[in-house]
């Protein structure tokens, strides 16, 4: 057994405005009528708490598609959950945002494709950048901690300063830039959005600056790419030890991105209570621990730092979900991703012939 | 930053007391102990700096000014406490 989960993340629904080509979504999405109930979120809600639990992350797709999210912000709350919505602002009128300040909402993260229409256009597929910084107005007037997320990707990443300037300019109270995670409709688009091995060194110099500069009291959150690393990230905090994910469908997965492994079964919220979904489930103990690592990991010093990475990242890159993450230096398997890397790195100054410079984008598909 | 005597601290946006002496906080949740919980819960953006100290140290024997100042520095470098 283990810890109690640290956060609840809440997909509450898979539709959205946006397609974005960076979505972490899975390819098969859930549709409308798949989607749990208010009393089942509700009874979730309260189940997290009794757990333990301390926070609630509201995400999708995009939450505010929910026409009972005020009320499931508002159980949330009344549960003892520390409430944040993870928004991408398009629905958010000022009725709807003081309604939900109401309901008691503490944290709300608004993201942002880009300053550009047209480029912020070519990466959610829709024009909403107006909708974003109106959302960003209504939202200053409110109390609420804000954040403002911008993904970044070879299209925008040289662009990093103006980006970051933008975003102090809407006046939240932290930023978070992240780069794209290779999942779901990311992974799908990784040759368009890989940066090159340049653009990552600028983007480490623009924030490295940035720290020294007086720092207007906004705090930056970075989250690096990690193909460009040498070792991996320690994803989700290790598997089923920090995060229980809920699905639009209701099931229980210690990631996102789960999905994708072979022979994996979830448990629903439907049948089974999150206690024993988190102690017990299948999904839950099958990376948990060490127990099931293999070489290096199984005998590395740090395999209780990061838990031999990403699951998913293994399964996709190596085939295999219980292989070290290949972006792992120690890893037989780096080769992959450095292979990858010089592709990507090869094509800014000489596409080979049968390399397009650029490939045309797969944008997110929408569930009816 | 510097707190002086007249600073009146407060929670800062989005940090709130949760259950059993826990801040929760956007990225996470801090466990307080004994006196950190009672100084956080004299930030109500009306007592100064001053008067917390003066409250702490008839409470709490051996407490001194410098160890609420660092205490309340720490959390504000943080982004929890501002004033």
């Amino acid at each position: 057994m283990t810890d109690k989960p640290l956060a609840l993340i809440a997909e509450l629904t898979h539709r959205c405005p946006l397609r974005c080509v960076y979505c972490s979504n899975p390819l098969e999405l859930a549709g409308r009528k798949q989607e749990l109930s208010t009393a089942e979120w509700v009874s979730i809600f309260e189940q997290a708490a009794a757990m333990g639990i301390m926070h609630a992350h509201f995400t999708g797709g995009e939450p505010l598609l929910r026409d009972d999210v005020v009320e499931l912000v508002s159980a949330a709350r009344k549960s003892g959950l520390y409430v944040n919505l993870i928004t991408s602002g398009v629905g958010l009128s000022e009725g709807k945002l003081s309604k939900l300040v109401h309901a008691g909402l503490d944290h709300i993260q608004l993201s942002f494709q880009d300053f550009d229409e047209e480029a912020a256009a070519e990466i959610s597929g829709v024009r909403v950048l107006a909708k974003k910084r109106e959302a960003a107005r209504l939202i200053r007037q409110t109390n609420l901690a804000f954040t403002v997320n911008l993904v970044v990707h070879r299209k925008n990443l040289d662009r990093l300063e103006e980006l970051i300037a933008f975003a102090e300019g809407l006046g939240p109270q932290r930023i978070e830039i992240a780069n794209v995670q290779y999942y779901g409709w990311a992974m799908e688009n990784r040759s368009s959005l890989l940066p090159t091995r340049e653009q990552v060194e600028r983007s480490v110099e623009v924030l490295n600056r940035r720290k020294l500069a007086p720092h207007k009291n906004i705090a930056i959150d970075f989250v690096t790419p990690d193909y460009y690393g040498k070792y991996p990230k320690p994803c989700m905090g290790g598997w089923g030890r920090r995060l229980m994910l809920i699905d639009p469908a209701g099931r229980a997965m210690p990631c996102h991105a789960a999905a994708v492994i072979p022979n994996i079964t979830f448990d629903n919220v439907r049948d089974k209570q999150l206690r024993w979904m988190w102690a017990e489930s299948a999904a839950f103990q099958m990376f948990r621990g060490t127990e099931w690592m293999q070489e290096p990991c199984k005998t590395c010093p740090k395999q209780e730092h990061d838990f031999g990475g990403c699951r998913c990242q293994a399964l996709l890159l190596a085939g295999d979900a219980s292989a070290a993450d290949p972006v792992c230096t120690l890893s037989n398997k780096r080769p992959l991703v450095d292979s990858v890397l010089q592709i990507t790195n090869a094509v800014k100054e000489s596409p080979p012939p049968h390399l397009p410079r650029t490939l045309p984008l797969i944008y997110r598909s929408n569930p009816s | 930053m510097i707190i002086t005597d007249g600073a009146q601290p407060r929670l800062a946006r989005g940090c709130r007391f949760g259950a059993d002496d826990t801040l929760l906080v956007p990225e996470g949740v801090l466990r307080l102990k004994g006196t950190g919980a009672e100084i956080l819960k004299r930030c109500d953006g009306t007592r100064t700096l001053g008067e917390i100290v003066g409250e702490m140290r008839e409470q709490f024997v051996g407490m001194v000014e410098s160890d609420v100042e660092e205490f309340l520095r720490k959390l504000n470098e943080r982004g929890v406490v501002e004033w």
